[in-house]
């Protein structure tokens, strides 16, 4: 009876033993180690941004190097070096990097001077590439608006960065604030959910020095809103992408020709433009870095600020309203929700056309986005970063992270973000532009004759402006 | 007879390396279509063409030229002025000197950020507390207004710069001979007198070079524009430097830039000619 019972038994474990080692090998048959084998000893150079997140990741650069025998120069420096550096290399043909981070603006000139190498071939071979991988977890719109383009991929996405929206909630929840909110615009007083809302708020929290603000007599002069507002930089990637898109207008129409004094622009414009009245006055020479600047010192209600940004004041001991801040995705605009857009920015590290070592490079990049390498990197950076990956969102790390909400505001953004087209002379367009727009915000020009003067400058830059 | 030349000849041939190459090769360049970072065909002047007929190109020449003419008199002046004291005797000049030295020896980034912090509007320490705290400013702030901006930057320069050329003259004074003062005081001569028939004169020649020098210097700022406008607001602070550096690196035009290099040569060229000829023959400088 027992030796008929333990028959089945063995049976069905023999079964699972056999089962086992059949599924084992394949299982177990892609690893960093194996695939670099062939690679083991090849020296690569890798040109990435420095930021808090990235020098996080050179910390677990070894890792990879001692897995697979591959040398790993990655270097990291700053933003206009990275930008200048590497595309003079990737351009001249002179190859010292082997890969090279790229923002989504540069895609078009880069594109167009055919130096940036697919990887569809290399996604395709299955000794190289992790079947672990899931391509399908890289966030889009971002990663195929960036990357995929005439059929071709172009790299896997590596940066994610997001504008969101940010605001004092010790303001937004005081009960006498909320009340006179109320009472003058007939609405529940809370973080902005459209541009018009924000504008409000802005308008509602502008108090002059003596006022009262929650309760507080003010020492000085408060602000409703700060926004960049510095030729260059992303003033006018925002005003672009967060204010234009949002009425349903954009720069170039969809074959890329010049389209920037169309009626919608120039709505986009005009609000963005009016929300200066309520902002600092200094505002023309706020920089990306001011702008959380003014936020942690305490003397704006509201902004639009790069999420990254947010991760250095909203802790203690940067800023005496650390705690207090709230946030949500980009405000979308209350008379065309369905064209909801924020500003994003979506970049990756492309492997060079000059490189002589893809293979290698390649490993080197698909292991940096790799689920195990994003989920060691987050904990090394103590939950602080943007995600890639969508299951990133779900990891303990940032789901109990003390900036939850703001992992919340920039999914919502990443949402509606998508790359920049394609066009090989946008740092050119976007130079105009930011010099105009800061002109009609500052009340030199109206936004009709602005963006007028835009499309002619424009014109005189492009005709035909995407690839 | 060769020895001399012996001597010289790896000086020169560092100077060729590093100086006259690069000048030749960018002017073969400036001659050439430029795709990317790739020469192509022979393009005569047509990138100085470009160059010349850009609206934008002459009006950072205009800014530049308006910089230079704002913050090197000022400089010279202040820097004389206080060369002067200097030279006469003041308390602590021990400490004093030394601590001129450290604007002029500061990184054009720590500059910038310190002037950020000074003036940032809003928050800047000299915005916050005096100018929007006594009403001397209001709804704007110096480097955000297109009226002031320049201004702004040129008091940035002349803060940097006064003290080398206060230095540079005070030296300058240190190493006057004595023999003819003393001959002036034995004449009665007054001090705006000595000043002006003695000391001028004799500084003349060490005043020009300290002047070209920062006419040069100051043609070329760059690092703090970058940092603090960016050229703006709109295009009021974008001076040459800053719009070859664009034409370079953000437009990747460079065709035209190569020939703006070339451009700002000549100009360099033509000025510095004139400038020497005239410290020469009209001041008796060089």
């Amino acid at each position: 009876m027992r030796a008929r019972r333990r028959t089945p038994m063995l049976l069905g474990a023999a079964l699972v033993v056999a089962m086992a080692m059949v599924a084992a090998p394949s299982a177990r048959a892609w690893t960093y180690r194996e695939a670099a084998r062939p690679y083991a000893g090849q020296a690569i150079t890798v040109l990435d941004e420095i930021t808090p997140l990235q020098e996080t990741m050179k910390t677990l650069v070894p890792e990879f190097v001692k897995e697979t025998g591959i040398k790993v120069d990655y270097q990291l420096l700053n933003h206009f070096e990275v930008i200048s550096r590497g595309q003079a290399d990737m351009l001249s043909g002179r190859g010292a990097y082997d890969a090279v981070m790229l923002h989504s603006p540069q895609m078009g000139l880069l594109l167009q001077a055919d130096v940036i190498r697919p990887i569809d071939d290399l996604l395709a071979r299955k000794e190289l590439t992790n079947p672990a991988l899931d391509l399908d977890d890289l966030i889009q719109p971002a990663w195929d608006s960036l990357a995929k383009f005439r059929g071709k991929t172009y790299g896997l996405l590596n940066w994610n960065y997001n504008v969101i929206y940010w605001a004092r909630g010790d303001l937004l929840s005081h009960q006498g604030e909320k009340a006179a909110f109320k009472q003058r615009y007939g609405y529940e007083l809370g973080p902005a959910r459209t541009l018009q809302q924000m504008r409000d708020l802005a308008e509602f929290f502008t108090r002059k020095k003596g006022e009262t603000l929650a309760g507080q007599t003010l020492q000085s002069d408060f602000y409703g809103v700060v926004l960049e507002g510095i030729k260059g930089g992303t003033t006018f990637w925002t005003v672009w992408t967060a204010f234009i898109r949002n009425f349903g207008g954009d720069i170039l129409d969809a074959e890329g020709r010049p389209t920037i004094d169309r009626p919608e622009n120039v709505a986009a414009v005009k609000l963005w433009a009016d929300l200066w009245k309520f902002s600092p006055p200094g505002q023309a020479e706020y920089s990306l870095i001011d702008v959380p600047t003014v936020m942690g010192s305490g003397i704006a209600a509201q902004t639009l600020a790069w999420s990254d940004f947010v991760l250095g004041i909203d802790r203690p001991g940067k800023s005496k309203f650390a705690g207090k801040f709230v946030y949500a995705g980009s405000p979308a605009n209350a008379r065309a929700p369905q064209t909801r857009s924020a500003e994003t920015e979506p970049s990756m590290i492309v492997i060079s056309r000059h490189s002589k070592r893809p293979e290698a490079t390649y490993l080197f990049l698909q292991w940096m986005v790799d689920k195990a390498t994003q989920q060691r990197l987050f904990q090394a950076a103590g939950g602080a970063g943007v995600p890639i990956r969508q299951s990133t969102w779900n990891l303990p790390v940032v789901k109990q992270s003390p900036f939850a909400g703001l992992y919340a505001a920039m999914q919502e953004s990443l949402r509606y973000g998508r790359a920049k087209p394609r066009a090989p002379k946008i740092f050119e367009i976007m130079d105009v532009m930011s010099g105009l727009v800061q002109e009609i915000a500052l009340g030199r020009k109206t936004a009709e004759q602005g963006l007028k003067e835009g499309q002619e400058k424009v014109l005189a830059i492009c005709k035909q402006c995407t690839l | 007879m060769l020895f001399p030349y012996a001597l010289i000849a790896p000086a020169l041939l560092a100077l060729v390396a590093v100086a006259l190459v690069p000048f030749l090769y960018t002017v073969w360049l400036s001659a050439h279509e430029m795709q990317y970072a790739r020469v192509g065909d022979f393009a005569g002047l047509a990138n100085y063409r470009a160059l010349l007929g850009s609206a934008r190109f002459w009006h950072s020449v205009w800014i530049s030229t308006l910089f230079i003419a704002l913050a090197v008199p000022l400089e010279f002046a202040l820097g004389l002025l206080g060369a002067l004291v200097l030279h006469r005797g003041v308390r602590l000049r021990a400490i004093l000197v030394p601590v001129l030295f450290v604007p002029s020896m500061m990184a054009p980034i720590v500059v910038a950020i310190l002037w950020k912090i000074m003036l940032a509007g809003s928050w800047g320490l000299l915005s916050y507390n005096v100018l929007e705290r006594f009403g001397l400013l209001e709804g704007t702030s110096v480097l955000a207004s297109p009226d002031l901006a320049l201004y702004a930057l040129v008091a940035i320069d002349v803060w940097q710069w006064t003290p080398f050329v206060m230095l540079a003259l005070f030296a300058g004074l240190q190493s006057l001979p004595a023999t003819p003062y003393r001959a002036a005081a034995v004449d009665g001569a007054t001090a705006w007198q000595t000043f002006r028939r003695l000391t001028v004169p004799l500084m003349t020649p060490l005043m020009a070079v300290v002047v070209l020098l920062r006419l040069i210097d100051a043609f070329k700022v760059f690092d703090t524009i970058f940092l603090l406008t960016g050229g703006g607001p709109g295009s009021s602070t974008e001076s040459v430097s800053l719009f070859a550096y664009k034409t370079v690196f953000d437009f990747w035009d460079l065709g035209t830039a190569t020939a703006c290099a070339v451009v700002i040569w000549v100009m360099f060229f033509v000025f510095s000619n004139v400038f020497y000829q005239a410290a020469r023959r009209l001041l008796g400088a060089f």
